[in-house]
């Protein structure tokens, strides 16, 4: 027991010393995370701003420059063209210089006074682009419908039930709570991903697993040993991103920091699961490397976070509970936003220690089966010649060769 | 550079590029992705095979909306508006008694938003006044927040022309008359999945990355300083490797979109062929300072994947445009090729654009390839550390 954690160690510190010795590769693993944190988080989670809009007024009153006046005055759009035909404003649109057209017909401003009449405004919107299309027609929308409240008619739009709208943990509605811990999942689950995924594919290329084979070092000893280090430094890159999101963006943390710290272990666990998996049937690091890629981006796909889980269809919801990140975020966001504790996230809790303890255990039956990265195949191979031979020796099996007219391998007799 | 005493050893070398030595870097270059029929399959087929995994997430389903309800009132009335919601398809409506039932389920993330309808609600629309029913929503993911909003205000809105049907409503003074121009309806995908190819190539390209990290960690760039093979015909055998190999599996990926997802394509062919060749350029130029930087393989993985996998994927327009007017967002997105590809990719496919139309991203791309392959020359040293 004692010489197990004994090379267990010693492999960790091999493992630990070796990634200190490439200044470089610490300095991205280290750093890299909150860099990145810092980048994205500084440019992202702003929402839809600032759309260009071009502007086709065929009214030219008083009430269709208030309209255009008030797009402009909303953060998601920015009138930057007028023109004077909607194929004008069609020709910047297919040029990519507007995002929207916004046409007011002749008589908008005449119809806007008469109570029983509706004055119509065409938004044309980029379909090319879902998220312009629906940000644009939203924002206009809006627009139109606090005109028609604020002045003509107040009765149109308030009807007889009125909703008030609160809204819990965040009550500016602000998308950078949301994008920033998706963020901070995100980070983590590649570092841990990527420096698992290099261990074993690493020693294999430079030709050093060879030497660790030699040694006393047993299996759980090597699974153990890599997965030591990968761990420490995941688990230091998620407290010091932790840091930055409460004390630079001001994410509040209403729940318990241990109770979070607790949970990414299996997160960070799974990933390592993952890497292992991929560094033993990869045959050198760019395998691996393309494997990660491969699956990073899935379990980005499958996070929620593009998509939200329940938007995809509902194949892809069944296979998006395999995706670790999702439940991660999950987790992260019920503690650090809503202040959730153990009671209400059991269920994505288990979820992820089951996914790492799955996970896990596939990466050390892939072991034991062999270092081998074709040891997969090797096996089924003998699996599936031990399985004809079984089936060339039984009474069904013997009686169809000899049917056809020939003798099972086995039998043959040496010439 | 080796020094050489030998004046006889310069015509093995002569001029900055030999199309000789060239083809027979780029030999060795394709040998060693074709010799392993593992890395073949990943640098022509995971782009298409990411592709179809990715956007089957984006094929729209429908969300229903969990809807904590706590009725205070109690009346035919507020049944009924209950009962209208339950029989609508966009909401599933649970029953909860106070205020503490609602946070505890809203914490648990059991549903997305709580509704509270007041006592007196009935007594007050039977009076003719406006009742109010107050809304608790999860302001975390303000995606849901808006969707359950914007779902519920149209909710409330018909139940009231439903009892009001007896007096006269005036139309709205504004109608907005949507139009969504290049797709006829709300087609998400095609606009995600057209949007996804510059993704989904960056697999390929940080290949090229790694295939020269790794003759740096093997010593096997120690052999090549002893042959004549200069910096600039090593280095454009790498990069012409690497990006003909990608530019074929532009074909699986291409043939994904159109049959699979049935995106129109609506551009010309040759132009998008010709936009992808520069694209992958400014990539594996950039891929090849990344190489350059480091000297480790484990390394240009971290590196690239910080680069190319988040950045690329948030930052380049795929699902948030572009603020123009934030100039530190803008400057890092449009230095980074995926950006102005995907713009490409979304005006060949669905808008149908020309060359005329395009020429400001195809330039954009032009001069990133220009400037990630000289700065990739500039960085590159053949010779023994």
């Amino acid at each position: 027991m004692i010489n197990h954690l004994y090379r267990m160690c010693g492999l960790a510190i091999k493992e630990l010393q070796q990634l200190s010795r490439d200044r470089l590769l610490l300095a991205f693993l280290l750093l890299g995370p909150l860099v990145e944190l810092l980048l994205m988080g500084s440019l992202t989670g702003g929402g839809v701003t600032n759309l260009p809009l071009a502007v086709v007024d065929q009214d030219r009153t008083r009430s269709s420059r208030q309209l255009v006046a008030k797009l402009n005055r909303t953060d998601e759009l920015r009138v930057t063209m007028y023109g004077d035909s909607v194929e004008q404003a069609r020709s910047w649109m297919q040029n990519g210089d507007v995002a929207a057209i916004a046409v007011v017909p002749p008589g908008y401003g005449i119809a806007l006074m008469e109570p029983t009449r509706s004055a119509e405004v065409q938004i044309i919107a980029d379909g090319s682009h879902h998220v312009i299309s629906t940000v644009a027609l939203g924002t206009a929308e809006d627009v139109a419908a606090k005109i028609g409240s604020a002045e003509s008619r107040p009765a149109a739009s308030t009807g007889p039930i009125d909703l008030r709208f609160v809204a819990r943990f965040n009550a500016a509605m602000e998308d950078q709570p949301h994008a920033i811990t998706a963020m901070l999942g995100i980070i983590v689950f590649q570092v841990a991903l990527v420096v698992a995924a290099q261990s074993i594919a690493r020693e294999r290329e430079m030709g050093t697993l060879e030497q660790l084979r030699v040694t006393p070092l047993g299996r759980l000893d090597l699974m153990i040993g890599k997965t030591l280090p990968t761990l420490i430094i995941g688990m230091i890159d998620f407290l010091m991103m932790m840091g930055l999101t409460v004390i630079w963006f001001d994410i509040p943390m209403r729940g318990s920091l241990a109770l979070l710290t607790v949970l990414t272990i299996p997160f960070v666990l799974a990933q390592i699961g993952w890497g292992t998996l991929i560094s033993l049937i990869s045959r050198t690091q760019q395998q691996a490397m393309l494997f990660v890629f491969a699956l990073a981006m899935l379990e980005v796909a499958f996070s929620g976070f593009l998509v939200p889980a329940g938007n995809m269809p509902a194949v892809m919801q069944v296979v998006s509970y395999i995706s670790s990140v999702q439940h991660y975020l999950v987790i992260v966001r019920g503690i650090m936003l809503r202040g959730a504790g153990l009671d209400l996230l059991w269920l994505p809790g288990t979820a992820m220690v089951g996914i790492a303890v799955a996970v896990m255990t596939l990466a050390w039956l892939r072991l034991r089966l062999g270092l081998d990265p074709n040891s997969l195949r090797q096996r089924l191979a003998t699996t599936w010649r031990h399985l004809k031979d079984c089936w060339h020796g039984s009474p069904c099996g013997r009686q169809r060769r000899a049917r056809r007219g020939k003798q099972p391998e086995w039998q043959h007799e040496p010439a | 550079m080796i020094p050489v005493d030998d004046p006889s050893l310069l015509r093995y070398n002569p001029g900055l590029m030999s199309i000789k030595r060239l083809a027979s870097i780029l030999k060795k270059e394709y040998r060693h992705i074709f010799r392993e029929p593992r890395t073949l399959w990943m640098v022509f087929l995971s782009p298409a095979f990411v592709l179809i995994a990715l956007s089957m997430v984006f094929t729209s389903g429908t969300n229903r909306i969990e809807l904590a309800l706590w009725d205070q009132d109690r009346t035919a009335l507020s049944r009924q508006f209950i009962s209208t919601l339950s029989s609508d398809a966009d909401f599933s409506v649970r029953r909860a008694s106070g205020y503490e039932e609602i946070e505890s389920r809203l914490v648990g993330r059991h549903v997305d938003a709580g509704m509270v309808i007041p006592p007196g609600f009935a007594d007050t629309i039977r009076s003719g006044d406006t009742a109010s029913i107050q809304v608790i929503l999860d302001g975390v993911d303000t995606f849901i927040a808006g969707q359950a909003s914007s779902s519920l205000l149209g909710h409330a809105a018909d139940f009231g022309a439903q009892l009001s049907r007896q007096y006269l409503v005036p139309p709205p003074p504004i109608q907005i008359k949507p139009q969504s121009a290049y797709l006829p309806e709300a087609a998400d995908q095609d606009s995600m999945v057209s949007g996804l190819i510059p993704i989904v190539f960056s697999l390929p390209v940080i290949a090229a990355a790694l295939a020269l990290a790794r003759e740096r960690e093997k010593g096997t760039l120690e052999t090549l300083v002893a042959t004549p093979v200069r910096g600039l015909e090593y280095l454009g055998g790498k990069m012409i490797a690497y990006v003909t190999a990608s530019l074929i599996g532009l074909l699986p990926v291409w043939l994904t979109a159109s049959l699979l997802f049935g995106v129109p394509f609506r551009g010309s062919p040759i132009l998008l062929v010709v936009l992808t060749a520069d694209f992958l350029m400014a990539s594996v130029g950039l891929a090849i300072v990344i190489g350059n930087l480091v000297h480790s393989q484990q390394a240009a993985t971290v590196l690239s994947l910080f680069i190319f996998f988040v950045p690329a994927f948030f930052l380049s327009g795929v699902t948030d445009p572009i603020d123009t007017t934030d100039l530190v967002s803008t400057f890092v997105s449009y230095v980074m090729p995926s950006t102005h590809f995907v713009t490409i990719c979304r005006a060949l496919f669905l808008k149908g654009a020309s060359l005329l139309e395009l020429w400001r991203p195809a330039l954009m791309l032009l001069g990133l390839s220009t400037l990630w392959t000289i700065l990739g020359a500039l960085t590159f040293r053949k010779r023994i550390a």
